[in-house]
């Protein structure tokens, strides 16, 4: 049994628009044996448009949770790769910058808290697939994907901007997880590109063409489907896959599921677990095809 | 005041304002005053001049000072300029003490008060030191007038002609087989767009030729010591494989190499042999065999056989060639490429890009090849031994041996019992594996070569044998002798053992067989045995095996194919007793077999299942339950093994009867043809020895080294050729060969598959093509010791491999190259003979540039390389010279071009039409936007001068990479005890005044191994070497700094803890008078022997306990 302190984010949290995010990833850390227990009192990570407006509340907000979290002694982990950089950012921050601390350790005192930069933050990816392995997946694997064709896409959060566990621009990890689903992963060029993130909302217009290039790739690659680790990225794509038709006049039908629901499916596990009924673009047709 | 003697002066520096700005020098200088001893301080504005040292030398001289402190820069910086004037003045330079209140003090602090004591603490420490001080000479040591010059490129070939020209001897060692370094590999130098070769070669011929130079290519130095003035190189000079001195740089040996590898000097864009000249104007113009280890075919087969030398051969169509590689070491090239269990395909290193080589049917295809176009007859070897020497048992490995020994010169004779030779080669394998004119023709070239065979002709006296002359005796009579079963009713008519069987069947003889045979065993005789009887008329063939399919002994393509020709596989049953009635066969009776636990062997036992018998009808059994040695056949007095083979000597393989020897299934019980004929091998190398009176013992087992790494890099997959196979309707009833072996085509499209692992495959090939007799496989490496009085190191750069900046598509995209190809390309004598051409052939219709690629980047290398600029201006020049359509983009950060004749260059360049953009490229992709962009490369970058982000379209990327240090790098400066700066270059003595030397007297850096630099400055630094090693030669002597550490010899308890210690191996011990001595001259004075002494024996000179005691108490009182 492996033991994480476990930081949803406001995304994955059981109101958040990726829910079926954090359904998925609790009821597949069962069957990999991970007990992931949820931070007490968590807040917003800080959040990456936050940071740009207000980054000291920022790093002060990102703070509280690892002051809480340092508490417990084990490593956060996250499912959603915004919270995953803000909260590495603000370990690095407090490290390089001592002035930065001594406010942000002012903030904390306010709130009878201290933090000592302890806490090592880790995303949910790295974890299953480094702590886990893929042999061990492969194990829990009932209902083999018969070769489903998966493009991977791991948004850039997850491997940019400071080195993390997979190759910054040719990352693998989501590759080999696929396969030891029994999936057939298909990798394209754009595979940990931008997705636009939250210019979604501030320049759509350029959002949806970054949006539309990863299909185009993904597509003219072969695949079926895609997996993220990224709950923006999910929203993004899946979401808003029918404004990017609408707009280029495209008629892209590409199921993008979370790569915790994707294992969910190959680990036999029911709806409720899996929830992919929220997702926009309908699922179940392209895994009915091999399942 | 003076004190007991002592007049100390004392000086204080300005040093400008660079130490008055921060100490009150006046205030130090007043306190200096008021010191025990001193009688005199004065403070000045800067001590190290005229006037300044003139002050020190007036105060000697009047005052009748014995001891001065000056507190000023570093010791480092000036200690000889202040030791030099009291000795000028006739004080000894030993009674000097420098306080450095400068770099350590006004340097590096702010405050004003607290400098100012510090620099007082210090003068305190340096006067109270001094008072201890005691004068010492200094040694003078002669110098020798060699010099060692490391590295063959331009720096060391300009350093190595400059000392030369004055007549002094210099070595000049460059570990590649040619001089010239990577100004050779460049097209034209600028900006005066000369050509690099042009004006190299001319330098390089000289020094090929000169009388004062030692070239030693292909070499590399491997220790130093000693120390200036005074060192011992150690050298190794690489075994090239070819004698220099005959060589005459013809080129034919590389015409007929079959090894391809890849061109390091031109940068991968081509191939060269494995024996080859690395570039048409190389010095030395000699040949060069590039050996990496035995091959691991070759290392796995028991016999030694040459696979990769063979197949090599085979990959250019000369298969006569290759079937000579293999006769090298046995006859059986058809044979073993029949039946061979190929122990080398398992360890092939082509099977960890996709399958290994088909070793064994590419050899077959040359043996095949031999006989459909004839053999020529053989030569009779002529004898030159007269031992003669008697083979009993006509086997693999009696001919094996018997080869060997033809060869050698020896008669030798073959008593074989059967009517015709072959052992189980002829009477085991059946006809449709191993067809008998295959066995016949090689056989018949060994009788060609003078082996009498004499069949018929059991022998079970060896006595006889040596009565008749015979002085050596080899048995290799196998292991012919079925295993029984031991079952009720085995020894009625119609059962039959394999091998019997066999032997029949291979003789020709009538074999009546009913038509239903079950066949017990599952070995390859089993299976031989129920192919055989399916082709002898027999209808239904059943082979019962006491264990599961998985673990029958027999080869895996044997089962299937006996599986696909009809034949039933029945595991897990064995017969209990066989049936008859009216004695005539009817049927077995068999029980069914479980799997238990495993027994010696390692498989599972098989254990019977209580009441599970069953009967099958059957009108013939053949049992194959395997082999065992004819001991009856065998003379009396020879020892056995538990096992019931004969006993020998595992390295020698010589019986309990002297001078009888013996190998194969005899020895070794059942086993395969390849181990049998790997022992007549070893035994015929027995026999020689024995025969010659030379110890047998010696060097054996040969030891061979595995080749470690081989490099996979641009080898893409391809499937292994399949075994074409004969049509099942054919089969029917026929001994026609099932298994086709290879066309042509085939065979010579699998052999390139061969990843040349040893890169020289050994196959002689250039022996034969050498005219000159130059080539020498034998070589071995040679070491050299030579004495020199100064080392000058040349050992230049590499360059930044891209590959690691993913985005740049360096080693994925095929156009994008590095600067050192782009050299190549452009290069008259290059790849393409000088034209600009992309990977399929067409001419670029555009090109980029790509500025600081590994350089200026905090992710790589901070520093600026210096030459890109330059050399990405020239090959804008170049790619607008011979492609002048193409447009070309230079994306920099700066234009660096300072040097004479550089910014006309560069305006030249803007006058040509290049298109300068200032900012860095993003990525390279090859993913198009618009019609515009398809099939090219896309350069993104920010075009920092309009503000915009830009796509460049182009055909081919050239990436402006870094120059950075040599791999070895760390490697040198321990050898030559030069330390690297951090960015990894080597540390010159002083950055701005010294550039040359290092911190080690007498070894200097030059050229880009000290940091990056064009052609211009790197001639520059050699000649400035060359310079200082002759001042040195010129004056013949140096002086060696006297502060060294002295042994007290009544002191010195002998623990020898000291020599261990000394990192300059100073220290000897004597081990008559049991004490440790110090040599003076090679000491450096570190003081680490003084500190470990628990004796307190060893004196640091100029360093004393005292002394050091003092200084700190003067800091803290």
């Amino acid at each position: 049994m492996k033991y994480y302190t476990y930081f949803p984010g406001c995304s994955a949290s059981s109101e958040g628009g990726a829910k079926a995010y954090g359904w998925s990833s609790k009821a597949v850390s069962k069957v990999l044996d991970m007990e992931l227990r949820e931070l007490d009192d968590w807040n917003c990570c800080g959040s990456t448009p936050y940071s740009s407006v207000d980054e000291l509340s920022s790093l002060c907000l990102s703070a509280r949770n690892l002051a809480l979290a340092e508490k417990k002694g084990l490593d956060l982990v996250t499912p959603c790769s915004s919270c995953y950089v803000m909260l590495n950012r603000t370990n690095s921050r407090l490290k390089e910058y001592p002035q930065t601390k001594a406010q942000v350790d002012e903030a904390l005192a306010a709130g009878n808290l201290e933090y000592h930069g302890t806490v090592r933050v880790r995303h949910l990816l790295d974890v299953v697939v480094n702590d886990i392995g893929y042999d061990e997946i492969n194990s829990k694997v009932k209902r083999n994907l018969g070769g489903l064709k998966v493009a991977p896409y791991y948004g850039c959060q997850v491997v940019r901007p400071r080195p993390s566990f997979d190759h910054p621009e040719n990352p693998q990890s989501l590759d080999k997880l696929i396969t030891s689903l029994g999936g057939r992963a298909v990798p394209f060029p754009l595979k940990s590109r931008c997705c636009g993130g939250s210019l979604i909302i501030s320049e759509e217009a350029l959002a949806l063409g970054l949006i539309r290039k990863i299909f185009d790739s993904a597509l003219s690659n072969g695949a079926e489907c895609l997996i993220t680790p990224c709950p923006l990225c999910q929203t993004n794509l899946d979401a808003y896959q029918s404004q990017v038709n609408k707009k280029f006049k495209t008629n892209f039908n590409l199921p993008v599921l979370f790569f915790t629901q994707l294992m969910g499916v190959a680990f036999g596990l029911g709806e409720e677990d899996l929830g992919l009924r929220t997702n926009i673009v309908p699922a179940e047709r392209v895994l009915a095809k091999y399942i | 005041m003076e004190l007991n003697g002592r007049r100390i002066g004392v000086y204080i520096c300005h040093c400008g304002t660079n130490i008055s700005a921060t100490v009150d020098v006046e205030a130090v200088t007043e306190f200096a005053q008021g010191l025990p001893g001193v009688v005199v301080a004065r403070d000045y504005k800067y001590m190290c001049s005229e006037p300044g040292q003139n002050l020190i030398k007036d105060d000697i001289k009047q005052m009748g000072l014995n001891r001065v402190v000056d507190a000023s820069c570093s010791p480092r910086m000036h200690e000889p300029t202040f030791r030099h004037a009291c000795q000028d003045a006739g004080l000894n330079q030993y009674l000097f003490e420098q306080a450095n209140i400068r770099e350590q003090c006004s340097w590096v602090h702010t405050d004003k008060e607290m400098a100012t004591e510090k620099a007082k603490a210090l003068v305190s420490a340096a006067v109270r030191r001094v008072y201890y001080q005691e004068p010492l000479e200094t040694r003078e040591v002669p110098v020798n007038p060699n010099t060692l010059v490391v590295g063959g490129g331009i720096a060391g070939i300009q350093a190595a002609l400059e000392i030369a020209d004055s007549e002094h001897q210099v070595y000049l060692v460059e570990k590649e087989p040619s001089i010239g370094g990577h100004m050779a590999q460049f097209d034209k130098t600028f900006p005066t767009l000369d050509c690099a070769a042009c004006i190299l070669t001319p330098k390089m011929t000289t020094v090929g030729q000169h009388p004062y130079i030692n070239l030693m290519s292909y070499s590399e130095v491997e220790e130093v010591s000693g120390y200036v003035g005074n060192f011992k190189a150690r050298i190794r000079r690489k075994a090239r494989y070819v004698d220099e001195t005959k060589c005459t740089g013809c080129g034919e040996c590389s015409n007929v190499c079959p090894v391809e590898l890849i061109s390091e000097f031109d940068e991968g864009l081509s191939k060269r042999k494995a024996i080859y000249i690395p570039f048409p104007y190389a010095v030395p113009n000699k040949a060069a065999i590039d050996k990496r280890g035995y091959p691991p075919c070759r290392v796995a087969c028991p016999a030694g056989v040459n696979a990769q030398g063979y197949i090599a051969l085979i990959s250019q169509g000369k298969f006569k060639e290759a079937l000579e590689v293999v006769r090298r070491t046995m006859p059986f090239a058809g044979v073993i490429g029949r039946v061979c269990t190929h122990p080398c395909e398992l360890d092939c290193e082509r099977a960890k890009v996709d399958e290994p080589m088909s070793i064994r049917t590419l050899k077959r295809f040359i043996a095949d090849y031999e006989l459909k176009v004839g053999r020529e007859k053989a030569t009779p070897v002529e004898q030159t031994k007269e031992g003669k020497v008697a083979i009993i048992g006509s086997g693999p490995a009696g001919f094996a041996c018997a080869y060997d020994l033809v060869k050698k010169g020896y008669p030798v004779t073959v008593f074989e019992a059967m009517p015709m030779a072959g052992g189980l080669l002829r009477y085991g394998i059946p006809e449709y594996r191993l067809p008998k004119k295959v066995l016949d023709n090689e056989i018949d070239l060994v009788k060609e070569l003078g082996v009498e065979i004499k069949t018929n002709t059991p022998v079970a006296d060896l006595g006889g044998l040596f009565d008749k002359g015979y002085k050596a005796i080899f048995l290799g009579t196998g292991a012919g002798n079925s295993l029984k079963m031991g079952i009720p009713g085995e020894n009625t008519t119609g059962v039959i053992h394999a091998l019997d069987f066999l032997k029949q069947a291979n003789s020709g003889a009538k074999v009546s067989l009913g038509k239903r045979v079950a066949v017990v065993g599952g070995g390859n005789a089993a299976i031989d045995g129920a192919r055989v009887a399916l082709r002898l008329g027999a209808k239904e063939v059943t082979i019962v095996y006491r264990r599961s399919r998985a673990e029958m002994p027999a080869a895996a393509g044997e089962i299937d194919e006996a599986e696909r020709e009809g034949i039933k596989l029945h595991v897990l049953a064995a017969p209990v007793r066989v049936l008859s009635q009216d004695s005539r066969l009817t049927g077995i009776e068999c029980i069914r077999m479980e799997l238990g636990e495993p027994d010696a062997s390692g498989r599972r036992r098989p254990v019977p299942i209580k009441g599970s018998e069953f009967n099958m009808d059957v009108d013939n059994v053949i049992m194959a339950l395997g082999q065992e040695v004819n001991k009856a056949g065998l003379p009396k007095d020879l020892d056995y093994t538990g096992w019931g083979t004969l006993s020998v000597d595992s390295t020698t393989l010589e019986t309990n009867i002297s001078g009888v020897f013996a190998g194969g299934d005899v020895v070794a019980g059942p086993s395969d043809v390849i181990a049998s004929i790997a022992a007549g091998k070893e035994a015929a190398e027995s026999i020689d020895r024995y025969l010659s009176g030379t110890d047998l013992r010696e060097g054996r087992p040969e030891q061979i080294t595995r080749v470690k790494e081989v490099s996979k890099d641009g080898v893409g997959k391809k499937a292994r050729a399949t075994m074409p196979m004969l049509d099942l309707e054919k089969r029917d009833g026929s001994f026609t060969e099932v298994e086709l072996g290879f066309d042509e085509k085939t065979a010579i499209e699998e052999a390139k598959r061969c990843l040349n692992c040893a890169a020289c495959s050994e196959c002689l090939e250039c022996v034969k093509a050498c005219e000159a007799q130059a080539i020498n496989h034998e070589m071995k490496d040679e070491i050299v010791e030579v004495d020199v009085g100064n080392i000058i190191v040349a050992t230049g750069f590499q360059q930044f491999d891209p590959s690691v900046i993913y985005q740049y598509g360096y080693g994925r995209y095929d156009n994008v190259l590095t600067g050192l190809q782009f050299e190549r390309m452009s290069n008259a004598s290059g790849p393409t003979g000088g034209e600009i051409l992309l990977a399929d052939g067409r001419k670029p219709e555009s090109v980029a540039i790509l500025h600081c690629v590994g350089s200026r980047d905090e992710n790589y290398h901070k520093y600026c390389s210096r030459v890109c600029c330059m050399y990405s201006l020239k090959y804008s020049h170049l790619i607008r010279e011979k492609v002048p359509e193409a447009p070309v983009y230079q994306l920099y950060i700066d234009m660096r071009c300072a040097g004479s004749g550089y910014e006309e260059f560069y305006e030249r360049l803007q006058e040509e039409g290049v298109n300068f953009v200032r900012g860095r490229a993003g990525e390279i992709t090859n993913i198009a936007e618009t019609p515009e962009e398809e099939g090219k490369l896309i350069v993104i970058c920010e075009d920092t001068l309009v503000r915009r982000k830009r796509r460049l379209p182009v055909d081919m990327v050239i990436l402006s990479c870094a120059l950075e240090p040599t791999a070895d790098a760390d490697q040198i400066a321990k050898t030559f005890s030069i330390s690297r700066k951090a960015d990894g270059f080597f540390l010159e003595k002083h950055p701005k005044l010294d550039p040359v030397a290092t911190m080690t007297d007498g070894v200097f850096v030059v050229g880009c191994c000290q940091s990056p630099k064009d052609i211009p400055d790197t001639v520059a630094q050699a000649s400035a070497a060359a310079a200082r090693a002759l001042a040195m030669i010129s004056k013949g002597k140096v002086e060696i700094e006297a502060a060294t550490a002295v042994v007290d010899e009544e002191a010195c308890s002998g623990c020898k803890i000291c020599v261990d210690l000394c990192p300059y191996k100073a220290i000897s011990f004597d081990e008559e008078k049991k004490v440790a001595r110090v040599n003076e001259v090679v000491c450096k004075g570190c003081g680490v022997c003084a500190a470990a002494c628990p004796s307190g024996a060893i004196t640091s000179k100029h360093f004393t306990t005292e002394q050091i005691i003092a200084q700190i108490e003067g800091v803290l009182v």
